[in-house]
């Protein structure tokens, strides 16, 4: 495991774009949960750091959509729902302040 | 206009120094590559006028083109979509104007082919990757070219066919405008801000043709006045979005300039080529402001600066010629 961030740098509903192992990870805090993926959207590996956090309906998950040509994904398990590729999730290990992800 | 030409040259022999220098990284000549980077930079080569030095990238092009006349995200991909086999298509269909290789000819005609056989009933086409308005534009803007410079290229009873498509592929754009100017797609595209700047460009050719059937002008005219009033203060668009800021900007000297209306438009062009002018890298452009240099982004900087060189000319029909829409 390598740590990622202080579990305080990102304030809820913010995100943090970290490098890790030379690989650039966007990870966000939504609803008291952080999540990891890799930044580059597979499409044309737009920035999904600066993506927009959209929230389903009845707490059905959040997403974050790239901000270059739209591509939507389940922040939690990458999903692109029916979109030719889904972004790469890293899981996120939270040890008291600190976060750790695996790569 | 307030931005000097003296200003913007040595900066496109600078970028376009520094894509030569990377050809490794976009040349299909040098290996497997991804042919919307290729698209882009063979673009670049029609706008700098040296595609008739590099004959050899157009015609590797050619060699990984399907059966099917389309080609994939990537060129060792075995399956065609339509938004890429679209920007390919229009590559070499301009390409040829200089190049006229008959073998570049026959690959501009299983183009054609492959957008008859893959057009719906509704006159869209489909790409998992991209908006459908999206995808309905690049193959309606390679048959505006088509129209335009290659009424040759194909057989007459085949030119009938790719009117009659042109035609129900523009009717589905231009039926999905918004009252506000604007083309959205909830699923791609909420703000709207891309699709509409491809779709003007797209659209302003069918005013030649279509006359007032569909009132292009007016859809145009609306389209260009959303993109004017969503463009931030700092002269970019969509949250520094540098892609989509560079659309809006060469989109809209495009339609302004046939609309007549570049008084109204000039310094949102110029407002937009400002911030992008700004932040450049060292070498080429970022994806967002801050970020590191971007390929297809770079390419898109240099494809902006070079339009609005031809911009600031006081010919219209050289601008129209730069998007391919005359010989």
């Amino acid at each position: 495991m390598i740590f990622l961030a202080k579990a305080s740098e990102i304030p809820e509903g913010e995100r943090k774009l970290v490098k890790v192992n030379g690989v650039d990870v966007a990870v966000f805090r939504q609803g008291g949960r952080f999540y990891a993926l890799n930044n580059a959207c597979p499409h044309r590996q737009g920035p999904l750091s600066r993506g927009t956090v959209e929230a389903a309906a009845e707490g059905a998950g959040c997403f974050v959509r790239c901000p270059m040509h739209g591509w939507r994904f389940d922040l939690a398990t990458g999903d692109s729902n029916g979109r030719p590729a889904n972004a790469t999730v890293y899981a996120v290990d939270q040890r008291g302040e600190e976060l750790y992800i695996e790569i | 206009m307030s931005i000097r030409m003296e200003q913007i040259q040595p900066i496109i022999d600078h970028e376009y120094a520094y894509l030569m220098a990377e050809r490794p990284h976009w040349s299909l000549t040098k290996g497997d590559q991804d042919l919307e980077l290729v698209a882009h930079a063979l673009r670049v080569l029609l706008h700098m006028k040296t595609a008739p030095q590099h004959p050899d990238e157009y015609l590797a092009l050619v060699d990984c083109q399907h059966a099917d006349g389309g080609w994939g995200k990537m060129s060792s991909e075995k399956t065609s979509a339509a938004w890429v086999t679209a920007f390919c298509a229009l590559m070499l269909i301009r390409g040829n104007l200089s190049l006229k290789n008959p073998r570049i000819a026959e690959s501009v005609r299983k183009c054609v082919r492959y957008f008859l056989d893959t057009q719906k009933e509704d006159g869209k086409w489909s790409d998992p990757s991209w908006a459908d308005l999206d995808a309905v534009s690049h193959p309606v803007s390679f048959f505006d070219v088509l129209m335009a410079v290659g009424p040759n290229l194909v057989d007459a009873p085949t030119m009938v066919r790719v009117r009659d498509s042109w035609r129900k592929g523009m009717k589905f754009m231009l039926e999905r405008q918004d009252a506000d100017g604007g083309w959205y797609d909830p699923e791609f595209h909420p703000t709207g801000v891309e699709i509409t700047a491809h779709l003007i460009q797209d659209s302003i050719v069918a005013d030649l043709v279509l006359g007032d059937e569909h009132q292009v002008r007016n859809c145009c005219q609306k389209g260009v006045m959303k993109l004017l009033s969503v463009q931030a203060a700092d002269g970019s668009w969509d949250g520094e979005n540098v892609d989509h800021t560079m659309d809006c900007t060469r989109s809209i000297m495009l339609v302004c300039s046939i609309l007549g209306t570049r008084a109204q438009c000039d310094r949102t062009i110029e407002r937009g080529l400002e911030w992008i002018l700004k932040h450049k890298c060292e070498k080429g452009w970022p994806d967002f402001p801050g970020m590191e240099t971007n390929l297809e982004r770079t390419c898109d900087g240099l494809d902006t600066l070079l339009k609005y060189k031809t911009y600031s000319q006081p010919v219209t029909t050289a601008l129209v010629k730069l998007w391919g829409y005359a010989a």
